[in-house]
């Protein structure tokens, strides 16, 4: 059982986490020769649908008939199957073993959230005897939503700071020092509008099942430690000083838009501060009217973390795909319209603007979480301690 | 083998995560009616039940079949966690007791929160005058520590469905629990001030299992004795509207401990996943949200239809959630500290039908074998609550010519101290007198004819002198027949004699089951003049009738 569980994190870590190994990977953009030119170019001007593994993340702006009708003109036609990212390497080693050889059976593309789950990926492909090559046209910040009554009492107690208008620098150090102290939101200096006998916490999804949880607990780890972690027992160690700050929250939703449901519909009484992907907000923002109060305020954590959607392509189809995520501005506006950033900066905050919220445009302390090893060892430890 | 046993726990992760995701739901598909479509049964709570219009209108817009079927929280909570749902989605005000449980979670393939009811106090307005409460400066600052207080003191009387069966009465609970802890955070078994809760519960007058009954019950006897209802906001602001209360309730929101239903529909049968998806667009479109928001005074969650109905809502400032303990050793200890030791104890008869047609269709053998799940060990979420609980008096009955001689059973008390909230076993004493009961039943014979007023009335005779010498016990007499009254008195002459018995016998609610060839109407009738209710058990089996009827008493 204990095997079990310790496979169970390590599954969840691996699939879930990436970082640092993301430009340690080898593109291996030369073996595309490998295939006879007028293959490649057949299979490109097909018009039968290639076939992509997305996460549930992309799956929304796959959907989008301008999307679709985009790809069809280009032909590139494309039918995706949303997957769990952690479940993309195990499909591609299951297809690549059904169909005995490369390439056959196995998906044009793979596009999960987070460098650990496409490297799980690219390893997979690697010992199936398939090229994959990398490209990240999309990625998301880790934010905390808030509201400025809780900002302004941040910024009075020293754990904030405005970094712009109606945007804030969340101090992770003195934030994380604050919750392991147990501060309530009364003892705070200048905390009249949220004078309430509540500890001060930030809701996340339930960590055991969800990656933002997990990035939470990278960036608290790294708050605590002063840096990123790189042994077990420091590892372990910090998990179980952090478990408070997630086994005092109580009920955590289990789904991906858990606490920022939360956060929106039920407001600041029950979610003062929520941990969140930028997309989720900055998505919300551009596609309902009225969707953000005029109280409601992002506050980027110093530093944070940034998770990268990467797209795997296996085929020369899923390459050209690449290409189009890549060049094609219009594929572009229409991912910024789902909150996400891409390579051309100016082209997201331009999008966001009219909607009244206000995003950090760039974001100089970006870490890398620790390795998935030790991730792994944490969220196993954080399992233990919230089972008790 | 433990490879094995990695996958199948992989397998199950995997199938967790996939599960978790929400997904956005699709454009809305044809608007074709055709009754054709294949039903989309949805499992609902009872609370739910103002929201049945949204069958026609979603079938109209959508094209999604949609039907409601209604049970009690723990019930469904129990059908869904065993798998046992037979439904495509579940539509519960709280789902929270269910999804801190990794069983619960796996059968939740997707779930969305469709709209918002905070749990409120509602006081006549004489009563929160009394109170100060009418003063928003001191309303503000009413916490379930005042509440307690006031209940305590013997000013605040209030209705409240049972904490047992449901998520109003146990989040109440809760919510004393936490403001008696001091800490609303991460509270644990060890945290329970026992005193609290006996303190709080001094002022629940008014029992039930669901809203329509309880708000029923509330316009009847609200007044001195009966001067609030903890209920969710939108119940409140119906009973407002409805212009039936002797005076309206000021609605109060409990500092620092609300608690907001925030109904998630949830997709069960992944085969379904299409018509969910439909749904759930549609019912956070603006059309089903305004009807919501308008009909059934819940707040919308979608932004937009917020914004145009801001106001209408009462705005009382921040309301500050009371986190939900995901620990189940709390839930479940709290739910069985109060059946077996902080509720008012249950007396009742139990009034049994043991006529000669009982001898058909093993009508008896099916009515000894429920006697002998209440007097079991059935320790599922629901026969937790159908089970004799510690302190409780039960007389058994039997009639069929005339009444026979009651027999009274009383389980003992458990031995419970100090702080927290331990496991007991059942004690010796106990086990004792439920083998007793069982026994009893065994000794049930079926022969002759049925006298069912004679009994009734007797049963309440007897219940008024016992309510005389033992006050501090909660009344009732649940009566079974499987035919029409043959032997002794009439209903009118039933009828004249009810009205000479006391002003507290006639207090006491009579709840019938109607079983076998027993007249719908009979039964009806007597429960207009008694109080109370009627069961059918001819179509659903005995045994949940029972544990329904429980949830009453």
């Amino acid at each position: 059982m204990q095997a079990g569980k310790r496979l169970l994190a390590t599954v969840l870590v691996l699939a879930l986490f990436g970082g640092a190994l993301w430009y340690a990977t080898q593109e291996h953009q030369g073996q595309q020769l490998q295939r006879p030119e007028t293959q490649e170019r057949r299979a490109v001007d097909s018009v039968t649908e290639m076939s992509g593994l997305v996460s549930v993340d992309l799956e929304p702006f796959f959907a989008d008939v301008r999307v679709q009708k985009i790809l069809r003109e280009r032909k590139l036609p494309v039918r995706v199957t949303r997957v769990g990212s952690r479940d993309m390497a195990a499909q591609l080693g299951a297809a690549a073993m059904r169909s005995g050889g490369p390439a056959g059976g196995v998906a044009d593309f793979y596009f999960p959230a987070g460098v650990l789950a496409a490297n799980q990926i690219a390893d997979e492909a690697r010992k199936a005897g398939i090229n994959a090559t990398q490209t990240s046209p999309f990625n998301s910040p880790m934010v905390v939503a808030s509201w400025q009554p809780i900002a302004a009492i941040l910024v009075a107690n020293g754990i904030a700071r405005p970094s712009g208008e109606r945007v804030y620098a969340l101090n992770m150090e003195r934030l994380v020092a604050a919750m392991l102290a147990r501060k309530r939101w009364s003892e705070l200096k200048a905390a009249e509008a949220f004078a309430v006998n509540r500890g001060v916490l930030v809701s996340t999804t339930d960590v055991r099942k969800s990656n933002s949880a997990v990035m939470y607990l990278a960036l608290t780890s790294h708050a605590l430690l002063g840096e990123v972690v790189t042994d077990r027992v420091s590892a372990s160690a910090a998990a179980e000083k952090l478990a408070g700050l997630f086994k005092r929250q109580g009920y955590q939703e289990n789904y991906v838009n858990g606490n920022f449901d939360d956060y929106l519909q039920i407001g600041m009484g029950k979610a003062p501060l929520a941990f969140i992907y930028e997309y989720q907000i900055v998505g919300h923002a551009l596609n309902r009217s009225k969707a953000i109060q005029p109280d409601m305020v992002l506050m980027y954590p110093e530093p944070t973390i940034v998770n990268k959607f990467v797209l795997l392509a296996t085929s020369a189809r899923g390459r050209a795909m690449q290409a189009e995520l890549a060049g094609n501005p219009e594929l572009q506006r229409i991912a910024v319209e789902y909150g996400l950033r891409v390579a051309d900066l100016g082209l997201f905050t331009a999008a966001v603007k009219p909607s009244g919220l206000a995003v950090q445009e760039r974001l100089n302390q970006v870490i890398d979480p620790p390795a998935y090893e030790l991730m792994s060892e944490m969220v196993e430890v954080l399992t233990r301690e919230m089972a008790k | 083998m433990k490879i094995c046993l990695k996958m199948t726990l992989l397998a199950g992760l995997l199938a967790i995560l996939t599960a978790c995701g929400r997904q956005e739901p699709s454009a809305p598909a044809s608007t074709s009616t055709s009754h054709a479509a294949p039903v989309f049964e949805v499992l609902a709570t009872s609370d739910l039940k103002d929201a049945q219009a949204l069958e026609k209108m979603a079938l109209q817009a959508t094209g999604v079949n949609l039907k409601f079927r209604y049970g009690g929280t723990m019930e469904s909570t129990e059908a869904v966690l065993t798998g046992r749902a037979d439904a495509a989605a579940a539509w519960f005000a709280n789902a929270k007791y269910l999804l801190s449980d990794s069983q619960g979670q796996s059968r939740v393939k997707l779930q969305e929160k469709i709209m918002l009811s905070p749990i409120a106090v509602g006081v006549s307005e004489s009563a929160a005058r009394a109170l100060g409460w009418d003063r928003p400066e001191v309303a503000a600052k009413v916490s379930w520590k005042t509440i307690t207080e006031a209940a305590g003191a013997g000013k605040l009387f209030y209705a409240l469905s049972n904490p047992a069966t449901s998520n109003q009465g146990f989040m109440a609970l809760m919510g004393v629990v936490a403001a008696a802890a001091g800490k609303a955070e991460a509270l644990a078994p060890e945290d329970v001030n026992r005193q609290a809760i006996a303190t709080f519960l001094k002022g629940y007058k008014l029992i039930g299992d669901n809203s329509s009954y309880l708000s029923e019950k509330f316009i009847e006897g609200q007044g001195p004795r009966l001067n609030a209802f903890i209920n969710y906001e939108n119940w409140l602001l119906s009973l407002n509207a409805s212009g039936r209360l002797r005076e309206k309730l000021l609605l109060v929101y409990p500092r620092e401990g609300v608690a907001t239903a925030d109904y998630p529909l949830m997709l069960l049968d992944e085969a379904r996943r299409e018509d969910y998806l439909k749904l759930v667009d549609w019912l956070k479109g603006k059309e089903a949200q305004t009807w919501l928001a308008q009909q059934t005074l819940r707040r919308p969650v979608n932004s937009e239809v917020a914004a145009s109905l801001a106001g209408r809502f009462t705005h009382p400032g921040l309301l500050v959630e009371l986190p939900f303990s995901p620990d189940r050793q709390l839930a479940d200890g709290l739910i069985s500290a109060y059946l077996n030791e902080f509720r008012k104890p249950v007396a009742s008869t139990f009034v049994l039908d043991v006529s000669g047609s009982m001898g058909k269709e093993k009508r008896l053998e099916r009515l000894v074998e429920v006697i002998h799940y209440v007097a079991g060990d059935d320790a599922s979420l629901t026969g937790r609550i159908a089970r004799l609980n510690e302190r409780e008096k039960v007389w058994l009955l039997p009639f069929s010519t005339r009444p026979g001689q009651p027999e009274l059973f009383e389980i003992p008390a458990g031995k419970r101290t100090g702080k927290g909230l331990a496991a007991s076993p059942d004690s010796a004493a106990k086990l004792k007198v439920m083998a007793a009961v069982r026994a009893y039943a065994d000794t049930l014979r079926a022969a002759g004819g049925t006298a069912l007023y004679d009994s009734v009335l007797q049963a309440l005779q007897m219940m008024a002198e016992q309510k005389k010498l033992h006050p501090d016990y909660q009344y009732s007499v649940i009566g079974f027949t499987d035919g029409e009254n043959s032997h002794g008195r009439g209903f009118e002459a039933f009828q004249q004699d009810y009205a000479q018995l006391p002003e507290d016998a006639r207090a006491i609610p009579v709840f019938m089951i109607l079983f076998g060839d027993a007249r719908e109407s009979e039964l009806k009738a007597l429960v207009k003049v008694t109080g109370g209710l009627v069961f059918d058990a001819r179509h659903t089996p005995l045994y949940r009738v029972f544990k329904d009827i429980r949830a009453y008493q």
